[in-house]
Formats: C-alpha cells, structure tokens, sequence
C-alpha cells in the first residue's frame, strides 16, 4: 500500500535536487514541481516502476503568477487511489520541454495541445504537426496565452495546413470524412488500404474546438461554467458539469451536503443507462439491424422522460452549481422512479437476451477492431474501451466522487479486446447502473441539497476524474481571483480513444471500419460499378457479380467459424 | 441462432406502435420543465441579477440615462437553464411549459422590460430603490 506520503518521500529520496515543492492538501492527490531536467527520469521512474498511468497534461500560462509557463502532468496510480501531478515551470525565453511521447505514446496528442495552445515545444516528439488549431491559424500565435484576448481573431494563414501521412508504397487512399455519415461531428481518417485490408490510417480532427476553456479562463464566473460544462458532450454533459463542480469544490474545500451527492450518483448512473442505450442502438444501426436500434431507444425513452420530469430537461439538466444541486428528488417522485427502472430491465433484459444470441451480431463484432491489453495501457484508453481490453479501470470505484464510495457494484471487465467484449462490457454495466441507482434512491440521507458556498480563494489546484459512459472525464482546476478560474483544463474520454484507431483498424477490411470506430455508416460506392485492380499485378480482376459472391462467400466463411466456435467443434 | 431472432421478433410485435401522433396531438411537458421564459414586467426592480447569472449572456442591461434602464432578454441566445427565475428576487421571471418556439422571425424571441430606477447621487447612474417605500413609490411610474 502506497500512500501519498511515501509518494512524496520516495521521490524525494531518488530526486531530491530536481524537486523544489511538493504537497498534499487533499489525500491521495501529490502536487510536486520539478525542474525540467528531471522530467524524463521522473516520468520513466513513475510509469515503468511505480506503474502510474498518463492521464492528461495541462499547459498553463502563469506568467502573472510566477513567471513562467507551466505544463503540468497528471498520472494515476488506481489501485492505490493516488493522482500525481508533475508540475514543471518552464522558462518563457525558452519555450522547449522534453516530449514523453516515446516513453508513452497515449501523451501524443496532450503534448501537442500544448504546443498548439500554449506554445511550449515538446522536444523529441515523434509528431509534432499541428493538432488543435484549425489549419489556416496564423503561426506564433498561442490563443491560452494569456496576452491574447478570448474575442481576438487573428488573419487566416491557409498555408499552415496540416500535411496528413502520403500512402505507404502500393496502398491507396480511402477517404473517411470529414463529414460523418451517422456520427454528427466531422473528423477525417485518411485510410491507406491495399485491395479491402487496411495497411495503415492518419488522422485530422479537431474541427468543432470550440475554445471552451478560453470562455472559462476569461468570460465566464465559477457557477455559469458548470452551465457550459454541460455542453461540452450532448450526451454526458451531466459527467463534465458534475466534474467541473467536485474540481472547484476540493480546489476551495467546499463541503457539499451527503443528500447533493446522492443526487449526482443518480443523475450520472441514468445518465449512463441512456447513452449506453443510444450506443447499443447506434451500434446496431451502423451494422444494418435497425431493431437493435428501434428497441433499444424505446427502452430508452422512459429515461429521458424520467430526467425531465426531474431536473426540467431530458438532456441538459441544468443541476449542478458549485456547492451542490438546484433539484431535490422529494419521496413522492421514489416510487415512479423505481417503477420506471423496474419495467426498463425486464425490457432490457428480454433485449439483450434475444440480442447477444443473434448470430448476425456475432458476426459483425467478433474478432472486429481488437486493441491488446498491451497496447490498450500504452495508449491509455479509458472507459469501457479500456474494460474491454482486459484493463481493470474505473474511476467510481478507483477514485470515487459523489456517493461512490457509500455504493457497492461491480465493474465488468473482458479480456478480448475486440469490439464484441466491449459491447458485453457496457451491456453489464447498464444493469449495475440500474443496481446503483436503486441503492442511492434507497440510501438517500436527508438534509440540505446546496452547501454552504464562501469566496473562493485563489491559486488552489485540484484534479478530479469522472466515470462517463465513453470512459474518465479529466478537469483540472487553478483557481484565480476574479470570481473565476484562472485555468480550466478539460480531457474529455474519447481524448485518449481515439488515439488507439490506427492501432484498431489496422489489418482490418474496410467494411469493419464503421463498427469499429463505433460511429460511422458504410456508404460507399454501389458495389456494381466498381472495379477492383490488384494493384501487385495491375490486372483487373473483379466484376460486381464477383463481388457479391466473394462477399456471400465471406458471409458463409464467417457463420460457420462463429458456429464452430460457439459449439465447441 | 433462430430462437433469438424469434424473440427479437416477439419483442418488436409486444412493443407495437410507440411513437406519439405530435403534433396533431399536443404533447405536455411535465411539471417544473423549463420552457420558455415569462417575465412579468410589473414586478421587476431592475436588479440586474439575472443578467449577473446568466450563462449565456442572453439577458442585456442597458441605462437609457439616469433615470431608466431597459433590460433586453434574446431567446435565440437562452439555454433554458432557469438560473435567472432561480435568483429574481421578486419572482418576476418564470421558466412556463412553453417549448415550441421556432419560428422565422427573430423578434419573436426578443422581449424588453424599461424600469423606472432611482438615481444614484454619487455618479448619476441608475439604481435600485432599497427601502420598500421606495419602491412603492415608484410602481406607478413603472412600465410607461
């Protein structure tokens, strides 16, 4: 058992000259500030040796404050409930800090975020073309700087676009996006593929940054933010809101009211039903069994319904305030609540029943869009992604927030890593959500739902992760003096899973890409007039009728393997 | 392999028809859903709590001159997170049931409230008559 005292010490004893401060205000969260020198030994010690995990890094303009800008690394330790944060002070002449990216490759996209925001270069990063900034975004200019103004738009420069991989030798190129065809967000996979195998993917996203963070640092007071929180995810928006608070709330030693976090349990664990339900309907949409879809979203409706009648809106509940909830669940609205969950999982119960014996299913996620465990810890994937990849992780019982810590459930974990383990991970989930919300219901202590709330001091930091239903929401807090904080810092789940699709798709057909990045339809050209050209050869080979037998013929290959699997043969 | 897709079948007939025939029926959202704003001119001081709270930065102060000061709500901006109801002192805005309010003409989302303010003997600006005889004073005046 490690604590963060002998956190502390044993760092001190192996880096005693790098570390200028170190402290640990709220248990099991270790703030150190080292000196950039001793970033990588220090990074290497805690993740190859100590077994810590990346979570996030956070860039920080402190100028103001101290002089310098400051990146700060947030790592984990689960089974020990500690967060580390790396905080380390670099020099605004010169602006250079050594990458992490080769020691774990999940730091990739956070290292450059900060290059793009703050403008601190990581040296030695394997990738550093630009991520975050849109592609016409003048060089030099850091918008998390603290000299450049929330409104300021610079003049557009079109020739900073970003230069996305050339295909490796023979393969060609299949655009995926940058408009989705079923996911409503724009994001660009530039496949490589060689005939229907993908050889390799790169990757263009970050169309929709919004400069949310900005709004927080600069516009915005501590109790509008929760509102804007809620709105970084049109699904788990209650997750961020509720992430947001309990940062503010430990960052200023607010004491919230029992009654106020059994209200966030119950909120977020219905939040979970239902974005757990939209992504079984999804799913089923994307592989072309709409009534997976059909059924699993009128299961679904009554949850939203319930949602609205208790905070006043079926998505954006509008509930947390720093301090606690604007809503109380009063004892009249128990028993609906409890029926509503009792009828839910019979349905849901006689549906994934029905469901998980379908051969059709078996056939479209089996052994489709496999991470390893392996590479699930090196690119620090969270969430059910990372449940389904045999990586026991979950920040409700790992680092509990809310009521967590009074509630007992289990956490599903499979080992396969494919897209079918993942399916079953949330799948179990969605009953243990039913289980936890029952428990809260039941447990609910009386009293106030608002703590009190005094002025909140500055310069306290604080990290806190949430559970939402794609994996950990990460917010950092540095609180600053004008009635809001003077950095926010936000890594939302899909952050880090994204990073692994390359990895994902890789020695995949095409046709997998859409299940396995979970979100997409597979429109492609009529498949009758297409030619294919074995590119080895240069000979035409395929005619459409072609096709369609090699497909039937695949079809036919694919139930009976999954036949002889499940039987054992 | 058939037994699931039999159930699969059982389960879409048990289900039938779900859909609600809106909007050729009303649909009513439930108690305490937060619609449409209401304000109610008559009982607002002109306190600017409100504005102070809203996220969105919907609501909009503005001091005609000393004496007035109009305070302009732009629905096309709201996010129908009733902070503003939460903290009027004098309940004078409402979040009612309202939820149809598309439409194809900005004004219709536009709604302003002029309030006769007492002036500051400082600096001239408009504000707030404390003391409840005051504000009796002024009722009469309010809304012109």
């Amino acid at each position: 058992m490690l604590t963060g005292k002998q956190l502390i010490e044993d760092l001190h004893c192996r880096f005693a000259k790098e570390i200028s401060r170190s402290e640990e205000e709220t248990p099991g969260k270790v703030f150190i500030t080292i000196k950039p020198k001793a970033l990588i030994p220090l990074a290497d010690y805690v993740i190859n040796t100590c077994g810590f995990r990346f979570l996030v890094n956070v860039g920080s303009d402190e100028v103001h404050l101290n002089g310098h800008y400051v990146i700060s690394f947030i790592f984990s330790l689960d089974k020990e409930k500690l967060f580390l944060c790396v905080r380390v002070p670099v020099d605004p002449a010169e602006p250079f800090i050594d990458s992490i990216t080769p020691l774990i490759s999940g730091a990739n996209w956070a290292e450059r975020e900060v290059r793009d925001m703050i403008g601190v270069h990581p040296k030695n990063h394997p990738d550093p073309r630009r991520l975050i900034l849109a592609d016409d975004w003048p060089d030099g200019v850091y918008p998390l700087r603290k000299d450049f103004p929330y409104n300021h738009r610079p003049a557009s420069q079109i020739e900073n676009r970003v230069k996305l991989a050339p295909p490796p030798q023979g393969a060609k190129v299949v655009p995926i996006g940058p408009f989705f065809p079923v996911l409503e967000e724009p994001a660009y996979f530039k496949v490589f593929v060689e005939g229907e195998k993908i050889v390799g993917c790169d990757y263009r996203g970050f169309y929709s940054h919004r400069g949310i963070e900005k709004m927080g640092d600069d516009v915005l007071t501590y109790n509008q933010i929760c509102f804007i929180a809620e709105r970084i995810c049109g699904i788990c928006g209650f997750t961020h809101s509720t992430c947001y608070c309990e940062a503010v709330e430990e960052a200023a030693q607010i004491e919230v009211p029992a009654r106020a976090h059994h209200i966030r349990t119950i909120l977020l664990e219905l939040e979970r039903i239902h974005s757990h339900l939209l992504w079984l309907g999804i799913a089923g949409h994307i592989i072309g069994f709409d009534t997976v879809l059909m059924q699993s979203w009128r299961i679904r409706e009554p949850v939203m319904w319930l949602c609205e009648q208790m905070t006043g809106n079926r998505k954006t509940y509008g509930m947390n305030l720093i301090g606690g909830v604007r809503r109380d669940i009063p004892k009249a609205m128990h028993p609906k609540m409890n029926e509503t969950l009792d009828h839910m999982e019979k349905e849901l119960k006689a549906l994934v029943d029905a469901v998980l014996g379908d051969s059709s299913l078996h056939a479209r996620l089996k052994n489709v869009g496999v991470i390893t465990k392996k590479e699930a810890l090196d690119k620090c994937v969270v969430g059910p992604v990372a449940r389904g990849s045999g990586v026991n992780i979950d920040s409700r019982r790992d680092h509990p927030y809310a009521a967590y810590d009074k509630l007992s459930f289990e956490v599903p974990v499979h080992e396969e890593g494919g897209c079918w383990s993942r399916t079953l991970v949330r799948l179990e989930e969605l009953f243990e959500a039913i289980k936890i919300v029952r428990q809260a219901l039941r447990d609910m202590p009386d009293g106030e739902i608002m703590g009190h709330v005094e002025e909140i001091p500055p310069n306290k930091e604080a990290v806190v992760v949430v559970e939402a239903p794609r994996g950990e929401a990460v917010h950092y807090i540095l609180t600053g003096s004008e009635n809001r904080p003077y950095r926010w810092k936000v890594r939302a789940p899909t952050y880090p899973n994204l990073q692994s699709v390359p990895s994902m798709i890789e020695n995949e057909e095409i046709a997998d890409i859409p299940i396995a990045i979970g979100s997409l339809d597979p429109c492609f050209s009529c498949t009758e007039r297409m030619v294919v050209v074995d590119h080895k050869t240069d000979k035409k080979g395929l005619n459409g009728q072609d096709l369609l037998r090699l497909s039937r013929d695949k079809t036919e290959r694919i139930r009976k393997k999954n036949y002889r699997d499940n039987h054992h043969v | 392999m058939i037994l699931s897709k039999l159930k699969e079948v059982w389960i879409c007939l048990k289900a039938g028809r779900v859909t609600l025939s809106y909007p050729f029926k009303p649909a009513l959202a439930p108690d305490g859903f937060r619609g449409k704003p209401e304000i109610e001119q008559d009982k607002c001081v002109g306190c600017g709590g409100c504005a102070n709270v809203c996220p969105s930065r919907a609501i909009v102060i503005t001091d005609l001159n000393s004496d007035w000061r109009r305070i302009d709500f732009y629905l096309e901006r709201c996010t129908y997170c009733g902070r503003c109801e939460e903290v009027c002192p004098e309940n004078a805005i409402t979040m009612t049931q309202e939820y149809e309010t598309a439409t194809d003409s900005k004004e219709d989302l536009h709604m302003s409230v002029e309030v006769y303010m007492g002036t500051c003997g400082r600096c001239g600006r408009c504000f707030t008559p404390k003391h409840p005889l005051d504000k009796l004073m002024t009722t009469g005046l309010r809304g012109q």
